[in-house]
């Protein structure tokens, strides 16, 4: 009997040791020989959809940091699917599994990471001072410290359809009053204005920063500030259903049966007018029918045109983990990201707008357009609402927007939904 | 009447085929279909079969490959649970007392806890033990994870086998580890079937802890690799829906050539 | 040998009263049967201690502290948490019901319509195999992509199909409208698991012994009381397990609802185990927080299994 016991184990302390030979060991061994460096670096971004593109680009610093330092650069590309990314990279940090270069939401995500200690002052470093200065104070942290490198940015309010725009000889509405006008025309002709898809909690969101963002540039600047001092409230926020209404209104019906995906196809299919989106469908809109032509629109929250404005705001940068054990490395990787001669057509190739002046590429036909709007200096920074309240209005407003709960109920909610932001970060 | 019950109870049965199969049906002939098909109209049947789906579905994300990590795991892991689990469930049953009954309990306690609580904790004795990472790890704690169910369903069957054999067996000088390996095994083989079937499902379309414990693409299982295809922004529905079909081909194929056998063995095992 | 093997086959009988052996005798058969339980035990106990019950207990340590999953430091907090959990968190107590609801309907749904299934198919003589499959085949697909093809069939295929008049009853707002919703998860969750248990009641089924059924019909038992005094009792061990696992199953659920609502509109459909979910991983990712909050769904499950164990065997040992 104990023959057979210590042969099953052994077989099974045979298999382990298998899996222990043929795990990942990623201790980064570092040759002294005159010959060269080897550096391995741990690069996690969330966005399986640009392989292609990474590989492609971190190839051409592999052979730039060979050719100018001489060092041997391994790159270990992680690109989880964006909805687990986030999840996944907690994960990761909290088991002292930290990757050298990681992705993250620049508005949503900075405050916490950098809270939690993760992210290295990259102030000093050369893409620092290459940014755009519309663009910088996204990855800079309330301390003064740029802590990544920005990728994609936006800009953006609605974006409507150009053919029944141009078809019904509408002009874009800067006011309220404008849209309703807007409308009726539009009811007046059988197309339905809105289009409206609930089922993404993330959609109906998007009213959150399109108001407040609006607000706080014209009527109550103080309002972050006072709310993040626990003094404020949204009752401050006036306008912060209005618009929400007007849409509700006027849409699609079967909001909640339909998301992202289905509203893409419609949209680009022309089952409605307008859609209270972003430029980040652009793909997906095209795929659905690639002569379909867009344009992005500032949202009227109100009947003061200077509230119609467009929000500016950074998405996915990359930061250098302080964890990190290669952070030389790690910081020339960042910096090449912004190189003088080929971040141009990375950016390019990505589909990302212009971050820094190195950029010389043609932008996106809806990007000019709004373009035009933020050098008319219609436009302002995405508000610092704390993504814990972010995510509580995803709920709510889609309560709202069934009818399951008043506006009185959202207010409170999301007074709470800041509170607790407050309590937990103390 | 008989016949008239018979009658019903086949139309019964047809019905609840049917809408048992629907889904299955949609999500087959869907994934023939271009994405702005699939949207304009989920019901029609594909104007062209869109065949590329599936070559491009291999294309990407290298099937084959992650075909073979899943079914590696799988083995690993169903191998584990079996033997332990069996051995483990055997001995519990056939020993009356506080410390059987203490380990018996202690093995089903963790049985009730999310994933997502001990999913942390996990990834850090994960990666101390140096299995994060790789296949072989993976089917080492899905050992860890499975086996208590199997004791579970050991300890339960167990108890209907007589112990008269045991005993003429051991009468016969066979040691404890004998009496297991040539008696009792063989007669747990319905159940065995069953903890089979069972886990076979599990560990083949697992997310979650895959998801966690493999970073290299090379090392995907294939729920992963068609997780892929779900994008930020636009996901690539026709290839989703011919990717979940070739990840559920091989099981459906697996159970429809082995059923009768399989059943076969769960009927004798039931007739002792 | 032979002699030998006789004795202590007659101390294995008479263990309960050890009338006619020595005392050291017995303490040594002990000591080698619990020697020879812990060899056996050994090796599941060796994988499961590693990679389930030490996680387990990490995550009963978290639930008393206030770890956010990614700062580098934290607190103990006490039973704080545990407090905040039954006073303070309307949504939790709001999921607690929701997934009692849940399990109920299911409990009862998907044993009844399971072995209702293995009934009916048992009589099949043709086509027993073809329908065997055909209801298991919605198991053999994992479970977050079948909730996905769902959610296309409620916002796609069912409006369509609804516009075609003997449907019209299809037009319901499947996802949209939290009644609804229920049974959308309901119906998925069904979908996918009734095949699971049917395959258990079916290998029971076969063991109930015909002649014990022939003998209930030459009593002149109808075919329903057949199935309440013959079938069923002999099913009970069956009945055990597969309620065992709905109710276990049916109370962690995440998955279906994850893919079809994410818990909504709003949180109207949020059971417990995404309320957990939602709390460590979005808002402030209170991960300790969420740990208590595991905990307490973890005691739960552990009381009304342990209550619905004690009932059924108490009914297989009549049987």
């Amino acid at each position: 009997m104990k023959k057979a016991i210590s042969s099953v184990l052994s077989f099974m302390l045979g298999i382990g040791l298998l899996a222990g030979c043929s795990s990942n060991d990623t201790a980064s061994s570092q040759n002294d020989t005159k010959a060269s460096k080897q550096v391995e670096l741990k690069v996690f971004i969330g966005q399986p959809r640009f392989k292609k593109q990474y590989e492609t680009y971190f190839d051409q610093f592999v052979k730039k940091e060979k050719q100018d330092k001489n060092i041997d650069v391994k790159i270990k590309l992680e690109l989880p699917n964006v909805n687990q990314a986030s999840q996944l990279l907690k994960t990761r940090l909290a088991s002292g599994d930290s990757p050298d270069i990681f992705s993250l939401h620049a508005i949503n995500d900075i405050p916490l990471f950098n809270k939690a200690g993760y992210l290295e002052d990259l102030s000093k470093e050369p893409f620092a001072d290459k940014l755009y200065d519309t663009v910088k104070p996204a990855v800079t942290t309330t301390d003064g410290k740029v802590v990544a490198v920005p990728l994609e940015t936006l800009q953006w309010g609605y974006l409507y359809n150009k053919k029944i725009f141009s078809d019904l000889g509408l002009k874009i509405p800067q006011t309220m009053s404008e849209m309703k006008e807007t409308v009726k025309v539009l009811k007046q002709h059988n197309i339905t204005p809105f289009l409206l898809t609930y089922k993404d909690a993330y959609i109906p969101q998007l009213f959150l920063p399109l108001t407040v963002g609006g607000d706080v540039s014209t009527t109550t600047p103080d309002f972050i500030k006072s709310m993040n001092e626990g003094k404020g409230s949204f009752k401050d926020v006036k306008d912060l259903f209005n618009v929400m209404d007007l849409v509700n209104a006027n849409g699609t019906k079967r909001a909640f049966e339909n998301g992202q995906d289905q509203g893409a196809s419609d949209f680009a299919n022309g089952k409605a007018a307008m859609w209270v989106q972003g430029p980040w469908m652009a793909d997906s809109i095209v795929s659905a029918n690639k002569d379909f032509e867009f344009g992005v629109a500032p949202l009227p929250i109100n009947d003061d045109p200077k509230a119609t404005l467009l929000n500016l705001s950074t998405s996915t940068s990359l930061a250098v983990s302080k964890m990190s054990k290669n952070k030389a490395v790690a910081k020339d990787l960042i910096n090449y990201i912004l190189d003088d001669k080929d971040s141009s057509d990375f950016y390019k190739s990505l589909g990302f707008n212009a971050v820094s002046k190195v950029h010389t590429f043609e932008p996106f036909p809806w990007l000019k357009e709004s373009s035009d709007y933020v050098s008319q200096g219609r436009a302002y920074q995405d508000p610092a609402i704390p993504s814990a309240v972010k995510d509580e209005s995803q709920k709510l407003f889609q309560s709202y927007l069934a009818g399951d709960a008043s506006k009185a109920d959202v207010i409170k909610g999301l007074d709470r939904a800041w509170d607790q932001f407050n309590k937990n970060n103390k | 009447m008989k016949r008239l019950y018979g009658v019903a109870a086949t139309l019964i049965l047809a019905i609840f085929a049917a809408i048992s199969f629907f889904p299955i049906y949609m999500a087959f002939i869907n994934s023939f279909k271009t994405q702005g098909e699939i949207f304009k109209s989920v019901l029609k049947l594909p104007t062209k079969l869109h065949f590329e789906n599936y070559t491009g579905v291999f294309e990407q994300l290298d099937l084959f490959h992650s075909a073979w990590n899943t079914v590696l795991v799988t083995v690993i892991g169903l191998a584990g649970i079996v033997i332990c689990g069996s051995l483990a469930g055997y001995k519990l049953a056939r020993t009356p007392g506080k410390l059987s009954n203490f380990i018996f309990t202690l093995f089903l306690a963790s049985m009730l806890v999310p994933f997502h609580s001990i999913m942390i904790t996990l990834t850090k004795i994960a990666k101390g033990l140096h299995v994060q990472g790789s296949i072989y790890g993976l089917g080492l704690i899905y050992i860890g994870l499975g086996v208590n169910m199997a004791i579970f369903l050991y300890h339960g069957f167990v108890k209907t086998i007589p112990k008269e054999l045991e005993e003429a067996a051991r009468i016969d000088g066979c040691n404890d580890f004998q009496i297991f390996t040539k008696i009792i095994f063989p007669l747990l083989k319905p159940i065995t079937a069953t903890i089979l079937i069972l886990d076979i499902l599990w560990l083949w379309n697992d997310f979650l802890l895959p998801l966690i414990m493999l970073t290299d693409v090379n090392n995907y299982t294939l729920m992963l690799s068609v997780n892929m295809l779900f994008g930020e922004y636009n996901s690539d529905w026709p290839k989703i829906l011919s990717g979940l079909i070739i990840t559920a081909l091989p099981v459906v194929v697996f159970y429809a050539i082995f059923q009768k056998y399989i059943l076969k063995g769960i009927a004798d095992g039931a007739i002792k | 040998m032979p002699q030998l093997g006789k004795q202590s086959n007659q101390m294995a009988i008479n263990q309960v009263q050890p009338k006619t052996s020595s005392k050291s005798t017995l303490s040594l058969k002990k000591q080698k049967g619990t020697l020879s339980l812990l060899l056996f035990v050994l090796p599941a106990f060796i994988f499961y201690f590693v990679f389930l019950l030490i996680p387990t207990v990490g995550a009963g340590f978290y639930s008393f502290t206030d770890w956010n999953a990614l700062s580098q430091t934290f607190h103990f907090v006490g039973f704080s948490n545990y407090i905040e959990a039954f006073k303070d968190d309307p949504d939790f107590r709001h999921s607690f019901f929701f997934t009692l609801k849940y399990t109920a309907f299911m409990f009862v749904f998907q044993n009844v319509i399971a072995l209702l299934l293995a009934l009916f198919i048992e009589t099949r003589v043709r086509t027993k195999g073809f329908f065997r499959t055909i209801f298991f085949m919605p198991n053999m697909l994992s479970l977050i992509i079948s909730a996905l093809m769902f959610s296309f069939i409620f916002s796609n295929v069912l409006p369509e199909l609804s516009k075609k008049a003997i449907f019209h009853l299809l037009d319901q707002p499947w996802i949209g409208d939290a009644k609804v919703s229920f049974y959308s998860i309901l119906i998925v969750s069904l979908w996918h698991g009734i095949g699971y248990m049917m395959v258990i009641y079916m290998a029971a089924l076969q063991g109930v012994p015909s002649h014990l059924k022939e003998a209930a019909m030459i009593d002149g038992a109808n075919p329903f009381q057949r199935l309440i005094h013959v079938t069923i009792p002999m099913i009970m061990h069956a009945i055990t397990i597969c309620a065992f696992l709905t109710l276990n199953g049916a109370f962690k659920v995440f998955d279906v609802v994850y893919a079809l609502t994410a818990g909504g509109p709003g949180r109207s459909t949020q059971v417990m185990a995404l309320n957990i979910y939602e709390e460590a991983f979005s808002n402030n990712f209170r991960y300790g927080y969420a740990n208590a909050k595991a905990m307490i769904l973890f005691l739960i499950v552990l009381v009304i299994t342990l209550i619905q164990v004690k009932v059924l065997k108490k009914k297989e040992v009549e049987a």
